[in-house]
């Protein structure tokens, strides 16, 4: 859950990318590194092996201040896919407010997306969170690779789940933005609902969106 | 609301972040590579690095961020804007690397820990399945060798029944061939009585006719001790036949252990049925003593009955060791058919009794006995739904008790 500091006046959200190995969640980081302009933004911490594979998480600061000077900061993690470290995961996907599911689109992988996705809905519940309200925004990563699956098909098979869809290539950043920026949209409402953003930050969820992206008002995409 | 926040995750200090530097040696070495007195200050200013006193002075305050929020400030004297920028690059990078180890190292105590509770509970788990399995292993050796009793017993009491059924089928076989010839030789003894008092009406017209010839004839025959003696022969004829028949009915009727059916009977019939087959020998041992009242019919398998009757009979038999008193009672109390068998022999002693219904169980000498005889009867009382029960005493003697119910339930 997000941390609420009144006396240091600072409001934490935590966001978590997870998927299975290598479906690019660590670039998705990266990219989002790159393509964000907030008024607060620091460099990526990788806790990662020697060969690259996310060790305990990545993580990447955000924030921003409000007119009232209420610091508002995101914290964006990513888990390490390797099944091996479940523990790690469940670790970071604790007090998540808003979790990115990074699925990888080729055809080879769809057992790996499956078990990943059960994985999550497991360890969200471990950790005490409510699978059936916490803000999921699933990507389909690597669209600019042969061998995968068609958009139609994902979203025939999809169709009847929640979550928002998107497209992405997280390598080229296609995607990447319009992944956050949804699921952003997805975790505005709850957090204007515990924090009242709206009254007592004069933040509406297109200001919140335009002051993490770093976007001026009235442009979103 | 900030303790709440997993370890690896908090704010940390600007004392944490330095945490993998020596305090003394980096400030000497800032001061050096500013040319002025420098100090690194926490932003609340409670932590100094080398605990260096306040700087006098002209002195300027550089603010060092981590985690987008200020955490201390950089105090030098300097002007020199670009060693300035180049400190806080250098003390940035240091932060960072120490919140890089500090968070690592956070998360790996967090992971360990989460990883040893979920080891213990597996532990725990496999702990008690595993007692589970060795007790299972423990009572294995004593289940399978009572399974392997059961069956045996079985085994050998199937075998009794057959050698029963076939000794049944013999003696049911031979009583049918001798009821014929007995039943001729019946009828022709006593058509052998009426010839004989025809004989008898002829004697007197003989000894009143005067004929000497005839007279003497008949003296040197001695036809007067033929025609007395002749009668008695044939009466005792007629008796030996009629038992003879008798003991054929009898084992017609103790023969019927083949037979599977249920039958109406009144076992009190059955009692004597038994104690005819066994007489020759209760006879040479014991007095026996029928106290036998009223029984209602019983629907029962009577050729068992009568084979366990048999058995208790000759079993008080066998337990006379000089001539005693074997009774027999039968009644009806509280609704069941009571049969009481007692003998005067030597007792069964209390070491002996609790075993005396066990399969092989046997005090006679190694083949005389099967040590199934006690086994078989409980057994077939069992299967009409009733009991025994003994009670014994050393030198004095032994009664059986047999409860039958008057109906029996279906099985």
């Amino acid at each position: 859950m997000a941390e609420l500091d009144e006396t240091g006046r600072k409001l934490t959200l935590k966001l978590v990318y997870y998927g299975p190995a290598l479906s690019g969640k660590t670039t998705n980081l990266m990219r989002l590194h790159d393509l964000l302009f907030p008024d607060l933004k620091g460099e990526i911490m990788a806790l990662e092996t020697q060969n690259d594979r996310t060790l305990f998480f990545d993580l990447l600061p955000l924030g921003f201040r409000t007119h009232a000077d209420f610091l508002i900061k995101l914290k964006i993690y990513t888990v390490p896919g390797q099944v091996v470290h479940d523990s790690t995961r469940k670790a970071v996907l604790s007090r998540a407010d808003g979790v990115v599911f990074v699925a990888d689109s080729q055809l080879s992988q769809g057992v790996n997306n499956a078990e990943s996705f059960q994985n999550l809905e497991e360890n969200v519940r471990r950790v005490g969170l409510d699978f059936d309200t916490l803000p999921i925004v699933v990507q389909f990563n690597k669209r600019d690779l042969p061998n995968i699956l068609s958009e139609e098909e994902i979203r025939r098979r999809w169709s009847a789940a929640p979550w928002t869809l998107v497209m992405a290539s997280a390598l080229t950043g296609a995607g990447v933005r319009e992944t956050f920026v949804k699921l952003l949209e997805a975790a505005y409402p709850i957090m204007d609902k515990n924090f009242s953003l709206g009254d007592a930050h004069a933040m509406d969820m297109q200001s919140f969106i335009n002051a993490v992206t770093g976007e001026s008002i009235g442009k979103t995409d | 609301m900030e303790k709440r926040t997993d370890a690896y995750d908090r704010a940390l200090s600007l004392r944490e972040l330095f945490s993998g530097v020596m305090p003394d040696k980096l400030s000497a070495a800032l001061t050096v590579l500013l040319g002025a007195p420098t100090r690194v200050v926490s932003a609340d200013g409670a932590w100094v690095m080398g605990n260096i006193p306040p700087l006098s002075g002209n002195i300027r305050q550089v603010p060092l961020s981590h985690d987008l929020e200020i955490v201390g400030h950089l105090e030098t004297s300097t002007n020199d804007e670009a060693r300035v920028r180049a400190i806080e690059e250098i003390l940035g990078s240091l932060m960072r690397s120490g919140a890089r180890y500090f968070m690592a190292s956070e998360m790996h105590i967090k992971v360990v820990q989460t990883d040893y509770e979920e080891l213990q509970r597996k532990h725990a788990e496999l702990s008690i399945s595993e007692a589970r399995y060795k007790a299972l292993a423990e009572n294995l050796e004593q289940r399978v060798k009572e399974q392997v009793q059961t069956i045996e017993s079985a085994h050998l009491q199937l075998y009794q029944a057959e050698k029963m059924a076939s000794v049944g089928q013999l003696a049911s076989g031979v009583a049918h061939e001798i009821n014929n010839p007995i039943g001729f030789i019946r009828s022709n003894l006593s058509t052998a009585q009426f010839y004989v008092q025809k004989f008898r009406s002829v004697a007197e017209q003989v000894a009143s006719s005067g004929n000497s010839t005839l007279l003497a004839a008949w003296q040197t025959a001695d036809l007067d001790f033929v025609l007395k003696d002749f009668p008695s022969l044939l009466q005792e004829s007629v008796e030996g036949a009629d038992r003879v028949a008798r003991i054929v009915s009898d084992l017609k009727k103790f023969s019927t252990v083949d037979q599977s059916e249920d039958e109406i009977v009144d076992l009190n019939d059955n009692i004597r049925s038994a104690c005819n087959v066994a007489a020759s020998q209760i006879n040479s041992h014991a007095e026996l003593k029928l106290t036998l009242g009223e029984l209602p019919p019983l629907l029962c398998k009577a050729g068992h009955l009568n084979q366990a009757f048999l058995n208790l009979l000759l079993n008080a038999v066998q337990a006379m060791e000089e001539r005693g008193e074997i009774r027999i009672q039968s009644g009806v109390e509280n609704n069941q058919i009571v049969i009481r068998i007692s003998d005067t022999g030597r007792g069964i002693s209390p070491e002996v009794l609790p075993r005396i219904f066990d399969p092989f169980y046997t005090t006679r000498d190694v083949g005389s006995g099967t040590g199934l005889g006690l086994t078989v009867c409980r057994d077939i009382f069992t299967a009409h739904g009733g009991n025994i029960e003994v009670e014994s005493k050393l030198n004095v003697g032994t009664t059986f008790t047999i409860h039958l119910p008057l109906k029996r339930e279906k099985p």
